[in-house]
Parts: C-alpha cells; sequence; structure tokens
C-alpha cells in the first residue's frame, strides 16, 4: 500500500486487536535472526518427511490441450484425460516434502506464489497479499470475525445467502439489508442507509458484504457503473467491502474466446479481459477483502480458496489462522499448484476450462430459460430474470392474482416494517404444493434480511420486504433433464395452486 | 431474518438408559444462540420421498468435477517393519485410488460434493469403529476435524464465554492457550511433576475457589494426556481415574488433546495377539486407557489427529463426543470453515478400506511408528546420558512416548544463580533470566531448542501457595523427530556448551 493509502486498523474487532501470534514463533524469529546458518534444530515437533507415507500423488483430470472445449466432452465420458503429478523425492511444482508439513497460515511458498499470480493475473490489484483459505465460508466467517463486534451492524443484498447472513447473529452481529432491483444493490439506497444512520441503533455499519457476480439468490451481476459508485460510497463512508465472487468465472453472453492453434499465452490474456472488473482491481486504499474459491470451478470438495487483501489485514488472518484451522491441506495444494504449472494445464489451459465450463453453465441457463418460457409463463403467474452469471435464477410469482390474496392498507401508527399482505403466507403454501409435485425451490423468505423500523427512512413510500418476499430461487446446476421435469412441475403446481379449489391454510 | 423452524421434530438424545448428567450449562452463549442452517431443513424435508427433482441447491453437478482419479502412491505394509522399509527405500508399495466413476470405499462424486459439518458418514463410520476398537467409549459421536489446532479452538468457543476460567497444565502448548485469549476466557494453570498434572493440586484449586472474587468456577479442563507438551509426561491410569472423579465432583469439561496417542514406547504388544486378532486388537491390549474409554458421564471432547501418524499435511482428525456437544460442533463448523476437505477423506476412506491398509494395516504401520520413534527416543537418551547428564548440569526422564524430552538444567549449581527480593508474588531467582542467557549461548553455538519460558502458564488467581512459575522455567523441551545426525550433532553441542557455561 502507498502511504497515502489510509490506516484502516480501526476495523478491527477487539478480539482480532487481542490475538498473540503463536510463542513459539518469537524464539524462531530469534533464531532467524541470529544470522547462524547450520543450526541443530531440537525444537520442533514435526514429523520428518522421510516418515511421510506418501513418494506420488496422481490426479487424473481432462487434458484440455487435446481438447479445445473440454466440458461437454468430459461430461459424456469422451475426453482425452492428462495427470498431474505430485512427488516426494522428484522434481515437480510442488514436493511432497514440503506439501505434508506445517506451514505458514497463508499456506506453502509455492501455492501462495501460484495463487499470487493468477490474482495479479486476473485483477491486477493495486498492492495486495493473498492468505490461503478454505473455501469461501472459511473465508468470510474468518472475515465477520475479524472486524465485527457484537452489536455492530454490517450491510448487505436485502436478499442475501442465509449460510454465510446467519453465521455471524450467534455472536451478536446484525445485518441491515439494502434494496435491490434487475441490477443487484442500489447504491443510492445503501448511502441512504449511512447518511440517516441513528447512531442509538448501534455505531454506524462500517463493513459491506457483497456477491458482484451472479448473486446468491437473485442471480444478480452489479454492473461496472454500480461497482464504481459502491467503492466510492466506501471510500466516502469509511466502509470495509468484502466482496464474495465464487461465481465469478461464470459469467455469459460474452463472445467466447477463440483459440488459435499458435496462439501462446494470448488465450488466457483474452479470457482475462473479457471478464468485468472486480471491485478489488479498483481498490486504491486497502478496503476490499476478496474471496475467492475453487468450489465452483473445480470442486466444493477441494476446500480451498484464498483471500485477497492488503498486507495488515493478511498479517491478522495469518495470526487468526494459526490460532484456528492452520492452513490448508497437502492435497489441494499440490494439485492446484501442478494444475498452474508447466506440466499441469498453465494457464492458458486452465482459462478453456473456465470458458468451457461457462458456456456448460450458460447453456443450462438457456436450457430452463426455454423451458419456463413453453411451461411456466403461458400460466400467467410466474416469470424469470436473465441472469448474466451464477447458477441461479430469481423466478418472480404474481400472488396478488390469487384468490386468496390479501392486502391491506397501512393502520395508522402501525410498524413500518410490518406486514400489510398475506404474500409469505401464500408463499410457503406454494412451496408445500411444490414439495407435493415433487419439486424444491427455495422461498425468498428465507434469503430476505429482517427489516427494522429505525432504517427506514420514508415510511409512507416504504413496502416492507416481508410483502416484496414473492420470489423462489432455482439453479441450473444439475442436468437436462432435472430442469426439464422442474419446470414442468412447477407449471403445473401453479396452475393447480391458483386456479384449483380453495386449500386450507394450514400456516 | 425469517426463520423457518425445521419441520423435523427436535432431536431426542436417547441415551439407552443410562443416567447421564446435563450438560447444556457449558455451552457459551455464542453456541446456544447459533441456528441451524434453514436451507438445509428445507432439503431434509424434500427427501423424504424419493424422485423428488431438487432445484433449490446451487451444488455443481458431478459431471463437472475435472478429477475422475486420484492415486496415492503409499508404503506396502507387506514388510515386517514397513517405516524402516519405506524409510531405506528397501520396502515396497502400494497404489490407493480413489474413483469418481467407477467403484471404490468412497466415490468422488460423494466425496468432491458438498457435505455436512461432521464429514462423510463413511470415514466418521471407518474411525468410529476404530475408536470402538481401541476405547469403547460408552456413547459418542465422531466428527472429522481439521485437526487438533482446529478442533480445539472450536471446542473453547463451543464452551467458553468472555470471563470465563479454564483448567490447564502449567506448561502447555501455549500456541493453543492463545488462541483462547482473545475470546476473554482466562487460564488457570495446574501444577505438575514428572508425573504429568497433579490431581491434588486440581482438586485445591475447585474446592478453594470463590466465586465472589474470581468469577464462574472453572467448568473446563484442557489436557495432553500423552507425551504432553511440552514435558513430555504420559498420565498413568490411577492419575487419570483420579482426574475424572475431580471432574464429576466438579462438573468438568474434559478437552482431551491427544495427537501423539499413537506413538507409545516399551509397548507390550503381544504378537500372538497379532496372528490370531490381528495389530487392532494387539495395539488396543498396549496402548494406554484414554479418559474416553472411561467417559460414562459423556463429559470428555477427545481430539485425535492425523498429523503425527501420517502426515501434518493431511490437515484432517476427528472428534469424539457426546450426542449433544457433537452436534452443536457440527453447527459451528457449518458456520465456519466447513467439513474437512473431500481429497483427504477419499484418501483415509480407501487407506482404512478393503483395498487399503485397512484398520489392522493402519495400526500395523503406527506400530512400526512407534518403534522408529522409540529407536530415536533412545538414541537421543544415550547420546544425552553420555554428551550431558555426565556433566551434572542438566538431566531428563525418559519419556513414554511422543516427541519430546523435558530437560532439567541444574540451576542451583550455576554460580549466578540467585535468590532476589520479591514481596509482590514475583519469581524470587534469576531463573528465567539465566535461561535466557543459555538459549542466547547455546543457540551461537548452533543448537536451538524450545525453552521452557515459551510454555509457562502463571497462575494469576493469586492462590498457588507454591510460587511463581517463573521460577520453574529451568527446562528445554528437546524433540528427537529430526535426522540421526541432528540428535548426535546436536546433543554434542548441548554438553560441550553447558559445561563451558557453568565452569567459566
Amino acid at each position: 500500500m502507498t502511504s497515502s493509502s489510509p490506516d484502516l486498523s480501526h476495523h478491527l474487532s477487539g478480539e482480532a486487536r487481542e490475538r498473540l501470534p503463536n510463542p513459539m514463533k518469537v524464539i524462531w524469529r530469534r533464531v532467524n535472526s541470529s544470522g547462524r546458518i547450520d543450526v541443530a534444530n531440537m525444537a520442533n515437533g514435526d514429523p520428518h518427511h522421510s516418515l511421510y507415507p506418501f513418494k506420488q500423488l496422481m490426479f487424473e483430470v481432462p487434458s484440455v490441450a487435446e481438447e479445445p472445449d473440454p466440458v461437454p466432452a468430459w461430461r459424456t465420458g469422451n475426453c482425452p484425460t492428462q495427470f498431474f503429478h505430485s512427488y516426494k523425492d522428484e522434481p515437480c511444482a510442488l514436493s511432497l516434502r514440503n506439501a505434508f508439513q506445517y506451514t505458514h497460515g497463508a499456506g506453502l511458498p509455492e501455492c501462495q506464489k501460484t495463487l499470487t499470480d493468477l490474482t495479479q493475473f486476473f485483477y491486477a490489484p493495486p498492492d495486495h497479499a493473498i492468505t490461503l483459505t478454505l473455501g469461501n465460508s472459511d473465508g468470510i466467517t474468518k472475515l465477520f470475525r475479524l472486524l465485527g463486534e457484537r452489536g455492530d451492524h454490517f450491510l448487505t443484498d436485502e436478499f442475501s445467502f442465509p449460510g454465510m447472513t446467519n453465521a455471524p447473529l450467534s455472536y451478536g452481529i446484525k445485518w441491515v439489508g439494502v434494496k435491490m432491483d434487475a441490477g443487484g444493490m442500489i447504491p443510492e439506497e445503501m448511502e441512504k442507509i449511512l447518511q440517516n444512520w441513528n447512531e442509538a441503533s448501534g455505531r454506524r455499519p462500517h463493513v459491506l458484504y457483497i456477491i458482484p457476480v451472479g448473486q446468491n439468490p437473485t442471480g444478480t451481476t452489479l454492473s461496472l457503473e454500480r461497482r464504481q459508485k459502491i467503492y466510492a460510497i466506501a471510500q466516502k463512508w469509511d466502509l470495509i467491502i468484502i466482496e464474495d465472487d465464487p461465481y465469478y468465472f461464470i459469467q455469459f453472453d460474452q463472445p467466447p474466446v477463440e483459440t488459435p492453434s499458435d496462439d501462446q499465452g494470448n488465450y488466457s490474456k483474452r479470457f482475462a479481459k473479457s471478464l468485468i472488473p472486480t471491485i478489488l482491481s479498483m481498490d486504491t486504499d486497502g478496503r476490499v477483502l476478496r474471496i475467492d474459491s475453487f468450489s465452483k470451478i473445480i470442486a466444493p470438495g477441494m476446500r480451498l480458496g484464498w483471500i485477497t487483501s492488503n498486507r495488515m489485514f493478511h498479517d491478522k488472518l495469518v495470526t487468526y489462522t494459526d490460532s484456528g484451522p492452520q492452513h490448508p491441506h497437502a492435497f489441494g495444494q499440490a494439485f492446484v499448484t501442478e494444475m498452474l504449472s508447466e506440466k499441469g494445464w498453465q494457464m492458458d489451459g486452465f482459462c478453456r476450462w473456465l470458458q468451457s465450463l461457462r458456456l456448460d453453465y450458460q447453456r443450462r441457463r438457456d436450457f430452463l430459460l426455454e423451458v419456463f418460457r413453453r411451461e411456466v409463463e403461458p400460466t400467467g403467474y410466474a416469470s424469470v430474470n436473465v441472469p448474466e452469471g451464477g447458477m441461479f435464477v430469481w423466478i418472480e410469482v404474481y400472488f396478488e392474482r390469487h384468490p386468496r390474496y390479501r392486502s391491506e392498507p397501512p393502520v395508522a401508527g402501525s410498524s413500518t416494517v410490518a406486514p400489510r399482505t398475506n404474500v409469505e403466507v401464500l408463499l410457503l403454501e406454494l412451496l408445500e404444493k411444490f414439495i407435493e409435485l415433487d419439486v424444491v425451490i427455495m422461498p425468498s423468505v428465507l434469503f430476505a434480511i429482517e427489516e427494522h423500523p429505525r432504517w427506514i427512512d420514508d415510511g409512507a413510500r416504504h413496502v416492507p420486504i416481508r410483502d416484496r418476499t414473492r420470489f423462489y430461487r432455482a439453479t441450473f446446476a444439475g442436468t437436462e433433464e432435472t430442469i426439464e421435469k422442474g419446470m414442468t412441475r412447477l407449471g403445473r403446481a401453479l396452475r393447480e395452486f391458483f386456479d384449483g379449489p380453495p386449500l386450507t391454510s394450514r400456516l | 431474518m425469517v426463520f423457518i423452524p425445521s419441520p423435523t421434530v427436535e432431536r431426542h438424545v436417547t441415551e439407552a438408559g443410562l443416567k447421564r448428567p446435563d450438560l447444556s450449562r457449558h455451552l457459551s452463549r455464542e453456541a446456544r444462540a447459533r441456528l441451524p442452517n434453514p436451507i438445509k431443513s428445507i432439503w431434509k424435508v424434500a427427501q423424504v420421498k424419493p424422485g423428488t427433482i431438487n432445484m433449490g441447491n446451487g451444488d455443481p453437478h458431478h459431471t463437472l468435477y475435472p478429477i475422475s482419479e486420484m492415486n496415492f502412491v503409499v508404503p506396502s505394509i507387506d514388510d515386517a517393519d514397513p517405516v524402516q522399509a519405506w524409510r531405506t527405500g528397501t520396502g515396497g508399495q502400494q497404489v490407493i485410488s480413489s474413483f469418481k466413476d467407477e467403484p471404490c470405499a468412497l466415490s468422488l462424486r460423494t466425496a468432491f460434493a458438498y457435505g455436512a459439518g461432521a464429514g462423510l458418514q463413511h470415514v466418521r463410520d471407518a474411525l468410529a469403529d476404530l475408536n470402538n476398537r481401541i476405547h469403547s467409549p460408552p456413547n459418542h459421536s465422531v466428527s472429522l476435524s481439521l485437526g487438533n489446532a482446529d478442533a480445539l479452538t472450536k471446542c473453547f468457543r463451543l464452551l467458553g464465554d468472555p470471563g470465563d476460567s479454564f483448567l490447564c497444565e502449567e506448561f502447555t502448548f501455549s500456541a493453543m492457550t492463545n488462541a483462547a485469549l482473545p475470546l476473554g476466557i482466562d487460564w488457570v494453570p495446574i501444577r505438575m511433576d514428572e508425573g504429568g498434572l497433579m490431581p491434588a493440586d486440581m482438586e485445591r484449586i475447585l474446592s478453594s475457589w470463590d466465586e465472589a472474587t474470581q468469577g464462574k468456577r472453572p467448568h473446563v479442563l484442557y489436557t495432553i494426556p500423552c507425551s504432553q507438551n511440552p514435558t513430555g509426561s504420559t498420565l498413568s491410569l490411577e492419575r487419570r481415574e483420579q482426574i475424572y472423579q475431580i471432574a464429576r465432583e466438579w462438573d468438568i469439561v474434559i478437552l482431551e488433546d491427544d495427537p501423539y496417542f499413537f506413538l507409545q514406547y516399551d509397548l507390550d504388544v503381544n504378537s500372538a495377539t497379532v496372528a490370531q486378532h490381528g495389530f487392532t486388537r494387539a495395539m488396543a491390549d498396549a496402548l494406554p486407557r484414554s479418559f474416553l474409554s472411561m467417559d460414562y458421564d459423556g463429559r470428555v471432547m477427545r481430539l485425535d489427529s492425523f498429523s503425527k501418524i501420517l502426515a501434518p499435511g493431511m490437515r484432517l482428525g476427528w472428534v469424539t463426543s457426546n450426542h449433544f456437544f457433537a452436534e452443536k460442533l457440527d453447527m459451528l463448523t457449518d458456520s465456519s470453515s466447513q467439513h474437512p476437505h473431500g481429497l483427504g477423506q477419499a484418501f483415509v476412506a480407501e487407506l482404512l478400506g478393503k483395498d487399503g491398509w485397512g484398520a489392522d494395516g493402519f495400526m500395523k504401520w503406527v506400530s512400526s511408528l512407534c518403534s522408529e520413534y522409540e529407536r530415536r527416543r533412545n538414541l537421543f537418551m544415550d547420546v544425552f546420558r553420555r554428551e550431558v547428564a555426565k556433566t551434572g548440569f542438566a538431566s531428563a526422564e525418559v519419556p513414554q512416548s511422543g516427541m519430546f524430552v523435558w530437560i532439567k538444567i541444574n540451576l542451583e549449581h550455576h554460580v549466578r544463580y540467585r535468590r532476589i527480593e520479591n514481596s509482590s508474588g514475583g519469581p524470587c531467582t534469576n531463573t528465567a533470566e539465566l535461561m535466557d542467557e543459555l538459549f542466547r549461548k547455546l543457540l551461537d553455538c548452533g543448537l536451538v531448542m524450545m525453552p521452557a519460558s515459551t510454555f509457562a502458564i502463571a497462575d494469576r488467581t493469586g492462590r498457588s501457595t507454591e510460587g511463581h512459575i517463573a521460577d520453574r522455567v529451568n527446562y528445554f523441551r528437546a524433540t528427537f523427530v529430526g535426522t540421526d545426525e541432528t540428535i548426535c550433532n546436536g546433543l554434542s553441542i548441548f554438553g560441550r556448551t553447558i559445561e563451558d557455561w557453568y565452569c567459566f
């Protein structure tokens, strides 16, 4: 960070500030600064590598060099394959002698370097460091603890992923939802919350958590303009931005990057250019903590990802990791390091896999939309968005067309956030109908961030979120058969629900 | 957050007729407040009917995992002493494989998917089976962890509130006790002797505790019963029984941190038992009895790890505890690091499966590992006696397990050893300064061992009758995990240097 970058250490929680490094590290620092090179080490309790029962790891993967569009071939079992190897006693990108040791909290040096290069390549952050994680959940929840005090309020999308937003509730962090539209979070709405914040509710929010590509659950992607606006607001109000981006490489409707046969090393550059700039790439202040993961682009069981942040946060994360789950496992670090190495896929090959993957998801998105238009839209009771990335569609249901839909004008003196319609009730009833007809999609009520009257500045015009939970999240990550059956059953369920005999409300 | 309560009935844990104490008071405020994942509740409802189309979860399909096969080249355990054969390169090797689209113990289709916090059932079952054969735990659950540091720090969050006091050994693995400090947990050290923590001192602390002035009485004990880190001691069966009794009396949860359990020396492994019943049984007969094995109350949380018996980079272990704590622990895992990596779980499933080493083969590897570490321990102690102990300035007990030797420096013989005036409860000797001097001198001469001060936990209750711990830090923790050459060179340096330091 340049000397003009702001000092952001006041964002750290008390817990993060009080955390002490491993006392044995103090000893190691003394050893290293003593200048003695050939020290007999009888201080470590680390098993010697000659006792690791691993001589070699081999991973069979698609051969992307031989197959330019590997995913469809791979899915049908028709793809040529290659192996990534890691050895204990022979040269490779990450020797098993190192891979299986206890290592630095940020990860093995070879893997750190590989991911630093990857980060530099795709995002070109101004001046940041990377810390390996065990996936996005791990990374994000660490940041909650790093930044949040009991009583804090954090900002996020008004419909957000409860797997993450539930996590800090038990340690006293609350959420304020920012209104969204078809383009995702509305920057002006975020600014309003900050401007009108009443300190009686507690400290003004100082952390923003967003999923900028293929937002979970709404499927929206923030435009470049919105990203810039959000960053400007963050600078003005001194916010930390947690950029949670697991679907970044699954962006749609870009012209596919061509692959001329003599194109060495340029394919990946052109692929990188086709992706929308990240908020990290504009982070001159060092206030962005970006979370990347291999879960959606390799597999969830990898449990491997990384956080890109300024060096101050990086150091704190390393101490935190050392005080808890420790660095990630050898297997995953070896895999990733070999994958991006000369004998692996290299950056070009990795980009080929990514492009092929995103085209595959795009085909599935388009298939879902096609079946939806055929089976659901004609009912007149629902519509769907066209996501620009990710794995989800956000289906809107027109509950006001239901015979039992009720809406009352707000009673004078009633809470600005209390529901005035029975949308929520109907939403859950319809969910039961879906389940009855053997299809499951997620009701928006699960994702809705609870509102508080204190944050509502325009009570007369405000529509409570509980009246706007008229959506379901559906995924196109399954097979075509799943999508076909699912959407067909959805259409049927809607007809039965809206046109069928009135149900007795069981809720 | 609009919360949908789970349509499934609250899980009732039936305890099969055993009358067990209610341990829910031990949970931290945070653990009590933690909600389960609402998305999982919906999915559970849907899973009741086969044929349900699930479009609710955003899980990548297994056809998109770009790994169809993983091979691990490991030692063959056909050799009588597989660890020696492996080290010297004279032994055979075996290839263990996991597949996505072909049969194997744990398909990569499962291993690479998202899963529950506790880990994959197959692996939990395999480890529960190992537990049963070694500890016969009365009624417990197994949850996978990312190793003992991960498990232990999660237990701190599960059980500790700001202002809590936890009990620990007065010399302990301070990286872990430090981890609890930012959570507002204070440590109360228990005195130790060559046999480990002294039950009488634990009883003294608890019975003389005054909640009015000291806050809530300690309700958690953190102990490393085998190859205690750093003192290398192993608790005897008698002491374990006494400690468990005290825990019962005062309602203490015991965190049994046991990464060195499988590295035991001078064991009586009966070859007839090996021949008739296999290595697991023979080792189970010889290994010390764990706290888990006597845990009829369900107050023990036992932490096992693959770090020292396979490799640290495994980042895999398992926690054994009562069902109630296990469920709460799994919820914490679901809210943080998530279940362990599929690659390691797949490996363990194959290793312990019929195409791998199996449980008996694994225990054969463990037994062979014990022999190797025992060899090193013996080498260390022989050279130590010859080069260091004979000077009369240092001594050490022979460790019965693990990797550590706790070397005592007889500082009272040093010319500059002094008593100092101290009325404020601080140290009354210059032990700490002299040890620091000796550490620097050893470093200058090319040897590093961990000074005791790194691991010392000072008593802050003001009630200890035994003086300040800084008067007792006249020890180094040495390890014998390095090469034979390192051990011999290191101890030579030690002998020469310490003689020099005393005499000149």
